[in-house]
């Protein structure tokens, strides 16, 4: 067999793992709480239920951030790539909203780390 | 180094930063960082093939420094340059197991590896695993603008090669 055969053979599957993949995070259920994070930490925990909007700086720059008929996105961003702003509203619990530039993401609370006030509330 | 060489050399690099410029004017359809389509890459899988290591070295990171400069976002520097060195060292090691002709396939692993090189980064920068779950999405549009850029390389290596 040809060398680049069995590069091809390799790159097959990944291609189709991550198309399956890609299906699979995008119908991922989501939730009632979403989280706010920065670096790992969370900043804010947020009932969906309650619309508001929330601003969130960092540094020079800041994300303005929509919570609207239990939905969740960033309405407006003062970074130079606005992927946060075109990603829309948050839809998949496997696919967070990340703005790299400000360093925040956000995503529905997991399960795992959901405290007792979600459970009993 | 040769001034013919030298020469070449920042042709290269002006034509990788012309292409990143030209992408810059195209609408990215998908909100997805660090989805595109990596027009900028043709340059690098061409000199892979026909310079050396140390030369396309200098290429790549002449046109990553400049290229984030030009588009302002420094901050996503870091992510660039570990996926485009991961890339380049895997195209590398790939120069001697395949041929010029199938110079694709060398660029659609750089491209899987790049990906790989730019979420790892994301994740150690912003300390959050979530960001793990853009890698199938990064790795499909990774493959087809992989494939797309090593074709291109081929071509006008095919044409250059012609010429000398």
């Amino acid at each position: 067999m040809k060398r680049h055969w069995i590069l091809l053979v390799i790159c097959a599957p990944v291609l189709v793992l991550s198309a399956a993949l890609s299906i699979w995070a995008l119908n991922a259920p989501g939730g009632n709480v979403a989280v706010i994070e920065r670096d790992g930490e969370v900043l804010k925990r947020i009932d969906l239920a309650i619309d508001q909007e929330i601003t969130i700086e960092y540094k020079d720059s800041c994300n303005v951030i929509e919570v609207s008929g239990g939905k969740i996105r960033v309405k407006e961003a003062l970074c130079p790539d606005q992927t946060c702003v075109k990603m829309g509203w948050l839809k998949s619990g496997a696919f967070p909203i990340v703005c790299l530039p400000n360093h925040l993401v956000i995503e529905f609370e997991r399960p795992d780390y959901a405290d007792a006030d979600a459970v009993s509330g | 180094m040769k001034v013919k060489r030298l020469t070449e050399l920042s042709l290269m690099t002006g034509i990788s930063l012309s292409l990143f410029a030209l992408e810059m004017l195209i609408p990215n359809p998908f909100p997805i960082p660090g989805i595109k389509l990596g027009l900028a890459n043709i340059v690098t899988v061409f000199a892979i093939y026909r310079y050396s290591a140390k030369e396309t070295l200098l290429v790549l990171l002449a046109r990553i420094l400049l290229s984030s400069m030009f588009s302002g976002s420094l901050t996503t520097l870091l992510y660039s340059l570990t996926g485009g060195l991961l890339c380049f060292s895997g195209m590398l090691l790939l120069r001697k197991w395949v041929n010029e002709k199938h110079m694709y396939i060398s660029s659609v692993i750089g491209a899987i590896l790049h990906n790989i090189g730019q979420i790892s980064a994301a994740i150690a920068v912003t300390k959050t695993m979530a960001i793990i779950s853009y890698l199938p999405f990064l790795l499909v549009s990774g493959c087809l603008a992989g494939a797309f850029t090593g074709l291109c390389a081929q071509m006008a290596a095919g044409r250059i090669r012609g010429r000398n």
